[in-house]
């Protein structure tokens, strides 16, 4: 059905209204010659409105004479009635065909480049390799060759190991795959120094001079791994004695290096947490009241909801949605949706034993919140802390000891 | 008996003999119906009467009429026609 739809659209017909006193004749000798009729429907006792093709109009004159009944064409639908439309604007149909030439030749360009898996190559790097070869916003797809275009990137960035070019529309792709290459040593002359305070409980120095021992107390930015490493102090020939006014040798210059190592300190975090024995306040009892309402110029209307909130304590929860704005139109209508929550009083005993427990955990969480990751927690105290007299308030300090890497790089100028 | 009486009666017979349709052979009307709201007949012989509450249709020698509501011709072709529309019943006159 809709292909036929499809072909009396292009081929074009007429909506008909036949009169007279027997349509019935008209539609039968119609059919009898070969024409072809459809949606056949009755609009008034002696009228009745039909479709019929564009090339059977002249023959249905005809027709029309013999049975003696009349026809008007009523509507004209089809392609060659828009043709004829179409003619007399003739400007809108130049512009139509300039329009659809105009898009399909600019889609004939590479307007959008993108570079996809470089790493450390820049794209403006890439691109310029590209665009050597052909490959330039704006360039005509015609013009291209992907294949010199990646043999051209391949041969200008030594960093490629492969590179692929694919133009889809007017978009061009350039894939890169880098070449993993080792990493330049940094040589710069470098101290590795504290972060934080701790005893150091291992050192392991890769490059420098250690400068602290296990065991030491060491504080904020002390020098733990030295890069200047002292030349090293002949020792004396067997029957050569020290003479106290002798003058040292002349003195060979220290070494710079870059210092690595790892310096391994136990580092104390402390925490404080304190939990009332009997705790007061408001929590949320789980009921919820939800209020939608409109705002107009001022005027609140509520659409759902109760207009009372029917609880003694609520906190509320308000979310205003309004039109973006736009110029210096502005619709000044609201939707306001507002969440009553119930609150209700509470009084909760929870003993010393229990308010400790609390304050304990709360203490932990205030310590362990300091605790970089990778630091290995080797013990923890807990400790009341006393204030001399009864209170309604249990207060507890939390140690806790880790052991981490506290060396951090430092430049230094010699 | 009548001469095409009895012509008609050695057709049938022969059909049935043979098992060809009866549409074929006697040029019966074939007439199918899609549940209330359409209806084809084929081998019929021109519209009699068409309103939107009954359509009349020539078959051979009877008559089929259609009553219903908001009747309307789909398609008319020489040998087939299609009508739709709230069909309330079809009958030989």
């Amino acid at each position: 059905m809709l292909l036929f739809k499809l072909i009396s659209y292009l081929q074009g017909y007429l909506v008909i209204l036949v009169t007279g006193a027997a349509p019935e004749k008209f539609v039968n000798m119609s059919a009898g010659r070969g024409m072809y009729l459809w949606d056949i429907t009755r609009v008034s006792d002696s009228a009745v409105v039909m479709k019929v093709h564009l090339s059977a109009v002249k023959a249905l004159r005809h027709i029309a004479r013999r049975t003696r009944c009349r026809f008007k064409i009523k509507r004209r639908v089809g392609f060659p009635f828009y043709f004829v439309w179409l003619k007399k604007r003739r400007s809108l149909a130049l512009g139509a065909v300039f329009f659809v030439g105009a898009l399909y030749f600019l889609s004939s360009f590479v307007w959008f480049i993108e570079v996809r898996g470089n790493d450390r190559l820049g794209v403006n790097e890439v691109m310029q390799a590209a665009a050597e070869a052909g490959l330039s916003r704006g360039a005509p797809k015609w013009q291209i060759d992907p294949g010199r275009v990646e043999a051209n990137i391949g041969e200008r960035l030594p960093l490629v190991a492969w590179t692929g070019v694919y133009i889809k529309g007017t978009r061009a792709t350039i894939e890169v795959a880098e070449r993993t290459v080792p990493e330049e040593e940094d040589r710069r002359p470098s101290h590795i120094i504290a972060k934080k305070a701790g005893l150091i409980k291992e050192i392991l120095v890769l490059s420098g001079h250690p400068a602290v021992r296990e065991g030491d107390t060491v504080g904020q930015g002390q020098v733990l791994i030295s890069g200047e490493i002292p030349p090293p102090e002949e020792p004396l020939k067997p029957g050569e004695v020290k003479k106290p006014g002798e003058k040292p040798k002349p003195v060979q210059p220290a070494r710079l290096v870059h210092a690595k190592g790892i310096a391994r300190a136990r580092v104390w975090y402390e925490g404080y947490g304190e939990a009332a024995v009997v705790e007061t306040g408001q929590r949320l009892t789980g009921r919820c009241e939800t209020r939608v309402s409109m705002k107009f110029k001022g005027k609140e209307i509520i659409l759902s909801g109760s207009q009372i909130i029917p609880y003694e304590f609520y906190e509320a929860n308000t979310l205003v949605k309004s039109m973006p704005e736009w110029r210096n139109l502005y619709i000044p209508v609201e939707l306001i949706t507002v969440k009553y929550y119930e609150l209700v009083d509470y009084k909760e005993d929870h003993g010393r034993a229990g308010a400790r427990e609390i304050a304990e955990e709360r203490a932990l969480e205030a310590a362990g919140g300091q605790i970089p990751p990778g630091a290995r927690i080797q013990e923890r105290w807990m400790e009341e802390v006393s204030t001399g007299h009864v209170e309604n308030l249990v207060r507890v300090k939390a140690v806790i000891e880790t052991v981490e890497d506290i060396g951090e790089e430092a430049l230094f100028n010699p | 008996m009548s001469w095409s009486d009895y012509k008609k009666k050695i057709k049938r017979q022969f059909s049935e003999f043979l098992e060809i349709p009866g549409d074929v052979m006697m040029d019966l009307p074939k007439i199918v119906l899609v549940g209330n709201i359409k209806i084809f007949i084929e081998n019929h012989r021109g519209i009699l009467e068409y309103t939107t509450e009954i359509v009349r249709v020539n078959v051979m020698e009877d008559e089929v009429a259609i009553t219903g509501e908001n009747l309307m011709l789909r398609n008319v072709l020489p040998d087939e026609l299609c009508v739709e529309g709230k069909i309330k019943s079809i009958s030989f006159l």
